[in-house]
């Protein structure tokens, strides 16, 4: 028996990249493979188990491994992928500081990277080395040795540690 | 693991329904991480229990209670007097991992690499289990006996939360997991709580995994450590003690003999915390 007829069709709805969406998959289908399917393929697949962070999207502003997680865990939830982040003309502000730094080589981790740094740069709003490992200790880069990746981020992180500390600073105290 | 259904039942109790219908054709799911270490199995349906208000912690009386589907990210971020789980978490699998990774599927269903039955065992945590009528409170000595999902599969019973005791002022927490990559598997987790009178130590709970089958409780150092002196022998003796008195199992090309060393350092290093834990924290 072929693994698809152990399992029923379903549907599955969440709003990815801000955008309701419904899907048609199985019980069995990781998100993963649903995003691929329907086109967003800037989200990897590397090892397929939860050690390399190619695969790393955002569900409800957290980094999530969408090679671990079944597609139906995502009902409701808010889900952002790489796609939801820059445009080649419109990078974000971390892609444009990795490309500016030399900071990709095959490229092939970056989309996670992005999103990982991405929950970072929202749940937090001050950046030592110690937080900032944490919330990338589970991305891997096979290429770069991680510095210049580690560069281009450390120069945003600081610049927006920079500006959340001028708008605290002017606002007037309650 | 394979899944052919997927039901996200509204309640605790329709959860605890619907699993004890299903038998061992249902499995209850929370971050399903670790639905790819259980592969070649019967496919099943999946009973989503990550929707039913569980992911909390609380501070009851002397002690925190932990909601079972509560991420283990929350626990590593969770901030509170003597509060002390959050340094094993910071030390388990990645970020992303622990995002999703739930207390209660940790303890559920135990791998032999699970860190946090060494450290409920240690803190003589309790577990609270529903069995479609009540909540029993199971001490973590007699939950972590044998392999827990053994015991709960097919019955329709729920892990719904785990109590911890609040550490008091002469209290100290240590665990040390050592591991060849920040993101590896434990090759050995200690963990001792203990109460400090004076400069003795008043009583000690010692508990090891990884290093062995199933985590485990270490009655013979638990013992030396009763009344003894806190010094250097003291803490050499409990090197030894663990290292003689634990039977371990070989593994990623290390004997058994060096798991043995590796864990009786491990437990000195781990006691070593739980006395400075104490110690800074008199008040
Ligand atoms: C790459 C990788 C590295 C990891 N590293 C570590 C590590 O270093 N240390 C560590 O401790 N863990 C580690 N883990 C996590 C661990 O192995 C488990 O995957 C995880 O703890 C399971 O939690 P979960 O919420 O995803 O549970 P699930 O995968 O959803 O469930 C696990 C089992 O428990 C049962 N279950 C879940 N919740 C309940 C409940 N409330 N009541 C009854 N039964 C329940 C399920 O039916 C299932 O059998 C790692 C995981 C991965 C994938
Ligand atoms: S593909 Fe998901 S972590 Fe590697
Ligand atoms: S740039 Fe190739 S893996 Fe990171």
């Amino acid at each position: 028996m072929k693994d698809a007829e152990l399992t029923n069709p379903c549907r599955v709805s969440f709003v990815l990249n801000g955008e309701p969406h419904t899907f048609d998959t199985r019980p069995d289908e990781k998100l993963l493979d649903l995003l691929r399917r329907n086109g967003y393929r800037g989200t990897k697949f590397g090892c397929g188990q939860g050690t390399c962070g190619a695969c790393t999207v955002l569900m409800d502003g957290r980094a999530i491994y969408a090679c671990l997680l079944y597609a139906m865990q995502a009902e409701g939830r808010e889900v952002r992928t790489i796609e939801g982040m820059g445009t080649f003309d419109k990078p974000s502000e971390f892609q444009q500081e990795l490309i500016d730094g030399g900071a990709v080589q095959c490229g092939y981790c970056i989309p996670g990277m992005v999103m990982s740094a991405q929950a970072l740069m929202e749940a937090e709003s001050t950046y030592p080395d110690e937080i900032v490992k944490e919330y990338m200790d589970g991305n891997l880069c096979r290429c770069t040795g991680y510095e210049k990746i580690w560069g281009a981020l450390r120069r945003v992180l600081d610049r927006r540690e920079a500006s959340l500390k001028a708008d605290k600073a002017e606002k007037p105290a309650p | 693991m394979k899944l052919k259904e997927f039901v996200r039942p509204s309640s605790v109790e329709e959860a605890h329904q619907v699993l004890e219908e299903l038998g061992t054709g249902g499995m209850a799911l929370a971050g399903a991480t670790a639905l790819h270490f259980m592969q070649g199995e019967q496919p099943v349906t999946a009973v989503d229990i990550t929707r039913l208000g569980l992911s909390y912690i609380r501070e009851e009386g002397g002690y925190y209670r932990i909601g079972a589907t509560t991420p283990l990210a929350d626990i590593q971020r969770h901030r509170a007097p003597r509060w002390a789980l959050h340094e094993i978490c910071r030390c388990m699998a990645t970020h992303q991992l622990r995002n999703i990774s739930t207390i209660g599927g940790n303890i559920s269903r135990v791998f032999p690499w699970a860190d946090l039955p060494v450290v409920l065992l240690a803190m003589d945590a309790s577990i609270v289990v529903y069995d479609g009528a009540d909540e029993q409170e199971i001490s973590a000595d007699e939950f972590f006996r044998d392999q827990p999902a053994r015991r709960l599969a097919g019955t329709g019973k729920l892990v719904v939360a785990v109590k911890v005791p609040a550490l008091q002022a002469h209290h100290g927490f240590g665990s040390v997991k050592v591991v060849r990559t920040a993101a590896a598997f434990s090759m050995s987790t200690v963990a001792v709580c203990l109460s400090l009178a004076g400069e003795k130590v008043e009583a000690a709970r010692v508990a090891v995994g990884a290093a062995v089958g199933i985590p485990q409780r270490l009655p013979e150092a638990e013992k030396l450590l009763a009344g003894r002196h806190i010094d250097a022998q003291t803490l050499d003796e409990l090197a030894r003690t663990v290292e003689t008195g634990v039977a371990c199992r070989s593994m990623e090309g290390m004997s058994p003999e060096y798991v043995k060393h590796l864990t009786g350092v491990t437990a000195r290093d781990a006691a070593e915390r739980a006395i400075q834990f104490a110690r800074e924290r008199a008040q």
